[in-house]
């Protein structure tokens, strides 16, 4: 299907938070309990529709376990949005965000929007780490931030979707290079290649360069 | 002969599967099309048939960025727990040129018997390297061990029969009743013994020679792309059987210990061979090349000199006198990875490549190039093999970066360190193993350990277990 924007995503995250259980909800809207364990990397993609524009998100869903570590890491680059996840329920996989954060921002390139997702909501009565201790930490390292539930799917529409929009705003700003692929955008096969025939802009910016 | 009729001729040979796997040679054919691009495609380009991905996962493997080892998804299991693993090349092409297919085949009797009692199953694992287009790897990847299966087909009464020795004419027909291979044959003492084990090395040969065969005919009809180069492991009672042509490699690994299973076939190997052709049959060289091989080229000054040179009889090197006709380009130019053929390609068995010429020319490159494999037999079910026992099977990215030692002591290292429980430790190991080939990208390029240079080609692996083969049978 024709799209403006391609947007490459990557899930991290300790291994159990619930990273294929949130991209299974978002692509194909269903929870599966039993998921079995990522040992390399899965793949999803759905169309999502931003400012009337065909964006097709492609998500890469990654093994958290540390004798994995080395092949995410190398997943990262060319990634224009990561969903850094942890499980409400479990502090440490709270605990090893700063290693997660870490190895992103070193292994991806600088414009890497990153959405702090605190999965399992819906296991209020076992929560370990409160919203505001989420909240601190996205806005301490300039992440938005959202509680969601791949089992009832509170938020995760959105958490896709909201993250998307950021890299949109980023990409109308003239942040993103949107001709570098390394960035994680692809414009889609149908797009105009010079700003002066863009139809339906909102006033924002074009992107930038467009010189080819 | 001329290349071009050697073609045409075999376009019109009928082949015996010409019916078999359908579609092909509906009516006649009406010619070949050099070009081929208006022609429709046998199969889609596509990954493997058993990673099972959809085309959203497809458009994801291709990225030359991360470059994603894809292995097998957990739902998906591969005979004997075989692990498989693949990575694309670095942006040498869009596509993935490697293909790879895994089948258990049962070979039927024919005409089909009353029992399955005499069924022969046969486990298959193949990997195809393609190149100047992906269409020949695709095609081959679909349907070489349809041919292997025929083949065997053909003589399995035989094979099912252990203590008969394979008679010397006439499987069925002429002599004795047909389907009864207990009245053997008269034999005269001076006959040749033929071993069960070389008529199935017979089977894969001829099997191969089909399915070039067939691609050059069904390029009549459809556009088939390129060459490849073809590595096949088939297990057959008892015996695994590894055949190749082209510079993939196979490699045993037993209590740590390496057994090469393959050779390559490159420019540099068969040089002697391809030689020879050329000297037998100049023309096939157009009046551009020489047969002859020195350790440069050779100036135009030079003629008169003396200068070291080798040829078709020569493992070693000697002084000739340079005349006019050796300032022609060598047939055989380059050294390493970097060698080629008639200036055009590094491989020298495959198949495909039916359309394939030197650049600016009329030179076919095609009758240099031998589709047939070189078939190693191994006696597996009469050795012992413990779980970290393994064939792997690479392609040309995995073990120009790795030598043999390098990849047996990863894959036992690994192998040692998993719960020998975990199903999925052969995928993990050939995971693993990518991984080491491909390296991590850094400032300057695709790096491996010891800051060496990965792998910037399409790596795939098998790592298949040999302790499967100890229990069957
Ligand atoms: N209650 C609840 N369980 C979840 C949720 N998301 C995932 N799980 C469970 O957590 C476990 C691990 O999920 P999985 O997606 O495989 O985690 P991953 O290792 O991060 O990919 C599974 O047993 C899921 O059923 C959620 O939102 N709520
Ligand atoms: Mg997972």
């Amino acid at each position: 299907m024709a799209y403006a924007y391609l947007f490459k995503y990557i899930i991290i995250g300790d291994t159990g938070v619930g990273k294929s259980c949130l991209l299974l909800q978002f692509t194909d809207k269903r929870f599966q309990p039993v998921h079995d364990l990522t040992i390399g990397v899965e793949f999803g993609a759905r169309m999502i529709t931003i400012d009337g524009k065909q964006i097709k998100l492609q998500i890469w869903d990654t093994a958290g376990q540390e004798s994995f570590r080395s092949i995410t890491r190398s997943y990262y680059r060319g990634a224009a949005g990561a969903l850094l996840v942890y499980d409400i329920t479990r502090r440490d996989t709270f605990n090893h965000l700063t290693t997660w954060l870490e190895d992103a921002r070193q292994h991806s390139n600088s414009n890497m929007v990153i959405m702090l997702i605190g999965n399992k909501s819906d296991l209020e009565s076992r929560r370990e780490v409160k919203k505001e201790e989420g909240e601190a930490f996205a806005r301490e390292h300039g992440l938005i931030f959202m509680e969601t539930s791949a089992k009832t799917a509170s938020n995760v529409e959105e958490a896709f979707i909201n993250t998307a929009k950021e890299i949109y705003e980023k990409i109308q700003e003239g942040v993103f290079d949107i001709n570098n692929e390394a960035n994680g955008i692809k414009i889609g096969p149908q797009h105009p290649t010079t700003n002066s025939t863009l139809s339906g802009s909102q006033g924002g910016q074009q992107p930038g360069g467009g010189c080819c | 002969m001329d290349p071009r009729c050697r073609r045409t001729m075999l376009t019109r040979v009928k082949s015996a599967v010409a019916n078999f796997m359908g579609g092909m040679m509906a009516g006649g054919s009406n010619g070949d099309h050099p070009g081929g691009s208006d022609l429709p495609l046998k199969f889609p380009y596509s990954r493997p048939e058993f990673l099972g991905l959809s085309p959203d996962e497809i458009e994801c493997s291709a990225d030359h960025i991360a470059r994603p080892i894809l292995i097998l998804k957990e739902t998906k299991r591969l005979p004997w727990s075989t692990g498989y693993a693949e990575v694309i090349n670095a942006g040498k092409s869009t596509l993935n040129e490697d293909q790879a297919c895994c089948e258990v085949l049962v070979v039927k009797r024919r005409p089909a018997g009353t029992d399955g009692s005499e069924d022969l199953t046969l486990h298959y694992w193949a990997l195809f390297d393609g190149h100047a287009g992906s269409g020949a790897a695709v095609v081959a990847s679909r349907l070489l061990h349809h041919h292997i299966a025929l083949h065997l087909q053909e003589v399995m009464e035989i094979l099912c029969t252990p203590n008969l020795l394979p008679p010397t004419s006439s499987l069925r027909g002429a002599a004795g009743a047909p389907g009864s291979p207990s009245t053997p044959p008269t034999r005269f003492f001076t006959e040749k013994k033929v071993s069960h084990e070389s008529l199935v090395i017979g089977a894969i040969e001829n099997a191969f020679k089909d399915m070039d065969v067939q691609i050059e005919k069904e390029k009549a009809v459809y556009n088939i792309s390129g060459g490849c180069t073809a590595l096949v492991a088939v297990y057959l009672l008892g015996k695994l059987y590894v055949g190749n042509a082209g510079d993939s490699r196979a490699i045993i690994i037993r209590a740590g210990e390496v057994i090469p299973m393959s050779a390559e076939f490159t420019p540099e190997s068969e040089r002697q061979r391809l030689q020879f052709l050329a000297y037998m049959q100049p023309h096939l060289l157009g009046n551009e090349f020489t047969h002859l091989e020195f350790p440069r080229r050779v100036q135009r000054k030079e003629v008169g000199k003396k200068m070291l040179y080798r040829d078709f009889t020569m493992s070693g090197w000697a002084y000739k006198t340079i005349e006019e006709d050796d300032l022609k380009f060598p047939l055989i130019y380059g050294e390493g990875k970097k060698a080629r053929v008639l200036a055009t390609i590094g491989v020298t068995r495959g198949l495909g490549d039916h359309n394939l010429k030197v650049h600016d020319s009329n030179i076919y490159i095609k009758p240099f190039l031998s589709c047939c494999p070189e078939v190693r037999a191994y006696p597996l079910g009469q050795c012992e093999h413990g779980a970290n026992d393994v064939l792997v099977l690479g392609t040309d990215g995995l073990w120009d970066v790795l030598s043999n030692q390098e990849v047996a002591e990863a894959v036992t290292c690994f192998l040692s360190n998993c719960d020998p429980d975990d199903q999925h430790r052969y995928t993990m190991a050939a995971q693993d193993l990518v991984m080491r080939a491909r390296g991590v990208l850094k400032d300057r390029g695709w790096r491996i350990s010891n800051d060496r240079l990965g792998s910037g080609d399409d790596i795939s692996v098998y790592i298949i277990p040999l302790m499967y083969g100890n229990k069957q049978n």
